[in-house]
């Protein structure tokens, strides 16, 4: 591990140094934040995260000029802004990795009250309805953005910080379910009113982490798990609209040109990779056939012209980032830092795994981008920009503990 | 700072935090990967082929490439049919909704512009129906509405210009074939007729349709999904179209447009009412040089109707009958009456016999076979009425010769009794009678024979009528064929018309060898069966005399029988009269048949096959004779009867002219006190009757008045030949040889009545009415 400004070790690092008992790194730091020294940020996540970034962008081009070309006449068009919001979004990340976590914190709040005036706003004055039937973006002139993103870090900086305040009394039903359980029951009826499936059960879920790991009873989760399913039984089994979407899960070809369509297309797209694939930019589904082949679809598009091979290889490399997220977490200075990065790491891996399942059609379909792949400006800003959250915290991981290793090989 | 108690709080919250941190790992980071790993496993390698299959399906377009249908070649490789290219422009209303529609966007045209502007123009390149196309256009999900099919090169290059000026998408040209047939309605119900599809439905077109069509080819292309295509991809599949094969027949071009020009003539002469088929055949080989009906059409356009056929449906007034009108009219033009239709073969049969009994031995050339004029009822088991010969007179004492020349039916009845029913049977059966010819041709028909048992029971009345071709029914290509194995020495051959077919390559597929079905006869009793028919045709009181050419060894018989089973049924009389020749008759080359159904009293002319099939039947030889390469040659005298044509004698001398003049056998009246010809009647290289007048002009011009053709239709040649020469006019003769005496004109090239110029040469048929009978 590579890290700047060794030898500024100043006299706090000799008196952390003393303090050592198991899990010094997860106290609550945040009264002695200004205090904190800070380092270089984790050189393997951060190029881990531009390799994945860059397959992506190349993706995007080779999955986006078909459409491009027949709808537009530029077939870089989307590859090209795509590509801007790429760079933008790599100075966003190392940008706000030189932040420090207190700020984070600190901003917490405002981030919240931000987020829920935004969520509470898009259902009534947000755009989407004629495209997909529910008002999800605002319309900023230059591009749009999803509220429901940035709903998703600020569960995540929120429930830290939750946890961070009940620390200790999180077993309890009063402290560590209740409050929880209230913002995310809010949160889903906002998300409801737009209405965003996707979005509801993305939130809901990195909620549940963030408890589960923040030391939430586990009962509360069987309980939940209870709760889910019962729902989930009554509206698949009384709203059509949710069982036709079951039918369709089961057998895409029951309605083949309507609902089933983007599975199948997607399926086609996957199956005709094979082992070694198409090669790249070879691929045939891409010309107009699946839908959203640069958004949602884009996965399908990378089995197609990159195999079983190339998809293994690009699911590995999500697996080892998210892998090194976890090690982070487990590595962050104090608990809040460590919250944020299991939050965000588990956030990346939920979309990933959900959006794989997806196009293989492992789960039932809904609308869920593949993070750092899919098109979309402002979604890749944000997740550059969660990225660099987490960059920003891996700074802050002592070198104490290494140090007295090295100490003791020597 | 913290407490102790709080130390330890923190510790436990640290390690289930780290704790659940680990589990989390584990799950996210490898459990959900591995997940996924399978499922991808999966649908990429486990069912990689169903998908991959499924995705090229809808992925690809395949573009029929249509192979170019063979051509039809003539013996002498005239061509009779061959294809090709024309266009057909069709639009797709989802491309000119696509992309006109985003041009109005951006110009604020209205949309209904542009397929305004498509049908108007399309209507006025093409002709198609303007609210036809727009009614085509809305349909917009259509990629694919035909406007016009097989148009010509030149209007579809209007439409690819009308297309580029105005940049307009959505319309679109196609290649196709079109089939055409340079000679019209020649052979026409041999060479047949394709239908929309190119596909053959009729004559060898149909017979030989897998052979011509060839097999389209295709091009598999990948295509984006609105059908264009896949940007930066090059993967086609060729499929190459075969083309098919080109064939060539029997059919000789000039043979046949020489039977069907006096086909055509007898029909008119002898005012024939139903049909008439001519067959012209190779008897050695059984190839068929010429085959012609009377109801010919023309291929190129095979569903017109001739106008008055028109007229005569326009009064149907019931739309549903006159359609069914107009299918009949259509199928009986197409009908090919000398391979499709029976008739009754009448006394042609009795060469037939005349084989089987000389095969046999049951008689010889100098049997005896008098004639009474009827076998009386009692003497035939199983008939109960008189048999009577067309002669009621009787013929007398004959022998076979002479009762072939006389077509005696009481001699050939005897002939026929002697043979038995049984010997009889077999050899009809062994002449091909029974059976299909095999000719490739579509729709042949058999032949209407009686039972085996019928045939061979105590009942002789059969057999009787049987020998001199009564009371059963054959097909004209039947008679003929059988008629060629009596005469080529005794080889029944297959009849056929295609003889070879070469690839789109040029090389040879198929070639047809000539083909013996049995020996039926001996080459010894076929010899002496053609030198008998030679003296029906060429001896004196022959009933062939009619066919007889001068110079050529012609021989034949004559067919006339009248249509029994009509009369029973509706008390109409109609006759079939037919004539089949041979030639030379030392050593058969050719054999002709004509058949004409049902001619009319009205015509002034005997009904009979003798006068009115047997001229027809020589006037074919007397041209295809010399075609075909057969030296002529004249007995003493004949060469005086010949025809002359006319020297040129403008600008020679007044005594060139009369020595040349007395050379040729013609007389010489000269008009005008010059030395030089300044002009002559008639012109030079006409056909004029031996013995006629020319005219010479010596510094005067010939007159130009116009000359009214008289009636010469009953008189002999010296009166005909008079009467023409008083009115300036020329005689010009065929059929019956004009030496042998009863010879009569039968009808004339022009009519009665029609003016024609000073000096024109009238054509007449002779025909040798010393000899009138239903023979």
């Amino acid at each position: 591990m590579v890290r700047l400004g060794k030898n500024a070790a100043g006299a706090e690092q000799t008196e952390y140094a003393q303090m050592d008992y198991a899990g010094e790194q997860l106290r609550d730091r945040r009264e002695e934040s200004r205090r904190v020294e800070r380092g270089a940020f984790d050189l393997p996540f951060f190029l881990l995260t531009l390799l994945i970034l860059s397959i992506g962008v190349v993706m995007v081009l080779s999955a986006s000029f078909a459409r491009a070309y027949y709808k537009d006449g530029n077939a870089m068009g989307i590859f090209l802004r795509q590509l801007g919001f790429a760079g933008l979004g790599i100075a966003l990340m190392i940008f706000l990795s030189t932040l420090p976590t207190a700020f984070y914190r600190r901003m917490t709040p405002l981030l919240v009250v931000i987020t829920g005036f935004m969520l509470a706003l898009v259902p009534f004055l947000g755009t989407g309805k004629s495209e997909v039937g529910a008002n999800r973006w605002f319309n900023l002139g230059f591009t749009t953005f999803q509220p429901s993103e940035i709903a998703k870090i600020a569960i995540i900086l929120l429930f830290a910080h939750m946890i961070c305040l009940y620390r200790g009394k999180m077993k309890t039903f009063r402290y560590g379910v209740v409050p929880f359980a209230g913002i995310l029951a809010v949160t889903v009826f906002l998300l409801i009113l737009e209405p965003h499936l996707s979005a509801s059960v993305i939130i809901l879920a990195i909620g549940a982490i963030m408890m589960f790991v923040g030391g939430a009873p586990l009962w509360c989760f069987l309980l939940g798990v209870g709760v889910v399913g019962v729902v989930g039984f009554v509206v698949v089994n009384f709203f059509p609209y949710a069982s036709s979407r079951i039918t369709v899960w089961q057998d895409p070809w029951s309605d083949p040109l309507n609902k089933g369509l983007q599975t199948i297309q997607s399926l086609y797209a996957i199956g005709s990779g094979g082992m070694t694939g198409l090669g790249l930019g070879q691929g045939r589904q891409k010309y107009m056939y699946l839908p959203e082949e640069h958004n949602d679809f884009i996965f399908s598009i990378v089995c197609e012209e990159l195999g079983f091979i190339g998809a293994m290889l690009i699911l590995f490399l999500f697996a080892v980032l998210i892998i090194r997220g976890y090690w982070l977490a487990l590595h962050a200075k104090d608990r809040f830092g460590s919250l944020v990065i299991v939050g965000i790491v588990s956030l990346l891996a939920i979309q990933v795994f959900l959006n794989v399942a997806v196009v293989t059609n492992l789960v039932p379909c809904t609308g869920i981008s593949l993070p750092f792949f899919s098109y979309g400006g402002t979604a890749l800003l944000i997740q550059l920009g969660e990225m660099g959250i987490v960059l920003s915290i891996s700074r802050e991981i002592p070198l104490r503990k290494k140090k007295s290793e090295d100490v003791e090989k020597s | 700072m913290a407490t102790s108690k709080n130390g330890s709080s923190r510790q436990r919250t640290n390690k289930t935090i780290l704790g659940r941190t680990l589990f989390l790992a584990v799950v996210c980071g490898v459990v959900a990967f591995i997940v996924l790993g399978v499922q991808l496993y999966n649908v990429m390698i486990r069912e990689h082929d169903k998908y991959q299959e499924m995705a090229v399906r809808q992925q690809t377009r395949s573009v029929a490439v249509s192979a170019s249908r063979g051509t039809i070649y003539d013996a002498n490789g005239k061509t009779l049919a061959r294809s090709a290219t024309a266009y057909t422009v069709f639009i797709s209303p989802y491309e000119i909704k696509l992309y006109h529609e985003k041009e109005y966007k951006s110009n604020e045209k209205v949309y209904n512009d542009e397929p305004v502007l498509i049908a108007t123009e399309l209507n006025r390149i093409l002709g198609a129906d303007i609210d036809t196309m727009l009614e085509q256009m809305k349909d917009t999900k259509s990629w694919y509405k035909t406007v016009a099919t097989k148009i010509s090169a030149e209007l579809a290059n209007e439409v690819r210009k009308f297309k580029e000026e105005q940049s307009i998408a959505g319309v679109h040209i196609e290649e196709d074939s079109k089939r055409y047939y340079p000679c019209g309605d020649l052979a026409c119900h041999v060479i047949g007729f394709v239908g929309r599809e190119n596909f053959g439905l009729e004559g060898i077109e149909a017979l030989y349709d897998d052979s011509l069509e060839g097999t389209n080819g295709s091009v598999v292309r990948l295509v984006a999904q609105n059908g264009t295509e896949m940007l930066f991809e090059n993967y086609q599949n060729y499929n190459d179209a075969i083309d098919g094969n080109d064939m060539t027949l029997t059919l000789d071009y000039t043979i046949q447009s020489i039977a069907e020009k006096y086909l055509q003539q007898a029909m008119e002469a002898n005012y024939i009412q139903n049909g008439g088929c001519v067959i012209v055949m190779n008897v050695k080989t059984g190839e068929i040089l010429a085959l012609a009906n009377a109801n010919a059409y023309d291929l190129n356009d095979p569903w017109g109707l001739p106008q008055e056929t028109l007229d005569e449906i326009a009064l149907i007034e019931d739309p549903e009958e006159r359609s069914k009108a107009i299918g009949d009219a259509q199928r009986a033009q197409w009908r090919n009456m000398a391979v499709s239709d029976t008739y009754e073969p009448g006394s042609v049969f009795k060469i037939i016999t005349m084989a089987i009994g000389l095969e046999e031995g049951v008689i010889t050339e100098n049997s005896s076979f008098p004639c009474y004029g009827k076998i009386p009822k009692g003497q035939i088991p199983g008939r109960d009425s008189d048999l009577n010969c067309w002669k009621h007179a009787g013929h007398g004492e004959q022998n076979l010769r002479q009762a072939a020349m006389h077509s005696c039916n009481v001699a050939f009845a005897n002939i026929g009794l002697k043979i038995g029913a049984e010997a009889y049977n077999n050899y009809v059966r062994a002449f091909g009678i029974r059976e299909k010819t095999g000719i490739d041709l579509s729709g042949e028909a058999g032949s209407q024979w009686w039972p085996d048992k019928d045939f061979l029971g105590w009942n002789k009345s059969s057999l009787a009528s049987a020998s001199f071709g009564q009371t059963f029914n054959v097909t004209p290509i039947q008679m003929i064929t059988a008629v060629s194995a009596a005469v080529n020495g005794g080889y029944l051959m297959e009849p056929y018309i295609v003889k070879e077919m070469r690839n789109a390559d040029g090389d040879v597929v198929y070639s047809r060898e000539p083909k013996v079905v049995r020996q039926v006869i001996s080459e010894e009793t076929s010899a002496l069966v053609a030198d008998i028919l030679e003296s029906v045709v060429g001896d004196e009181g022959g009933t062939g005399s009619n066919a007889y050419v001068p110079g050529y060894r012609v021989g034949g018989k004559t067919g006339t029988t009248t249509k029994t089973a009509l009369e029973r049924q509706t008390g109409v009389r109609e006759y079939m009269v037919s004539f089949c020749g041979i030639a030379p008759a030392d050593d058969p080359e050719v054999a002709v048949l004509m058949v004409l159904d049902n001619p009319s009293k009205e015509s002034g002319i005997y009904i009979g096959g003798g006068q009115m099939a047997a001229p027809y039947v020589g006037k074919i030889m007397s041209e295809i004779l010399p075609y075909l390469g057969v030296q002529p040659i004249y007995e003493e005298g004949e060469e005086a009867l010949l025809d002359v044509t006319t020297p040129r004698f403008i600008g020679s001398g007044v005594l060139a002219a009369r020595e040349k003049a007395k050379e040729l056998g013609l007389s010489l009246r000269e008009v005008g006190a010059g030395d030089t010809v300044t002009a002559q009647l008639p012109v030079a290289g006409a056909q004029i009757a031996a013995g006629s007048q020319m005219i010479v002009y010596l510094g005067e011009q010939a007159p130009q008045e116009m000359v009214v053709v008289p009636d010469l239709t009953g008189k002999n040649v010296n009166a005909a030949r008079n009467q023409l020469q008083n009115l300036g006019l020329y005689l010009d003769t065929s059929g019956a040889s004009p030496a042998a005496s009863g010879v009569k004109v039968a009808s004339q090239a022009v009519e009665a009545g029609t003016e024609v110029p000073y000096g024109a040469v009238i054509n007449v048929t002779l025909v040798d009415n010393s000899n009138l009978g239903r023979y």
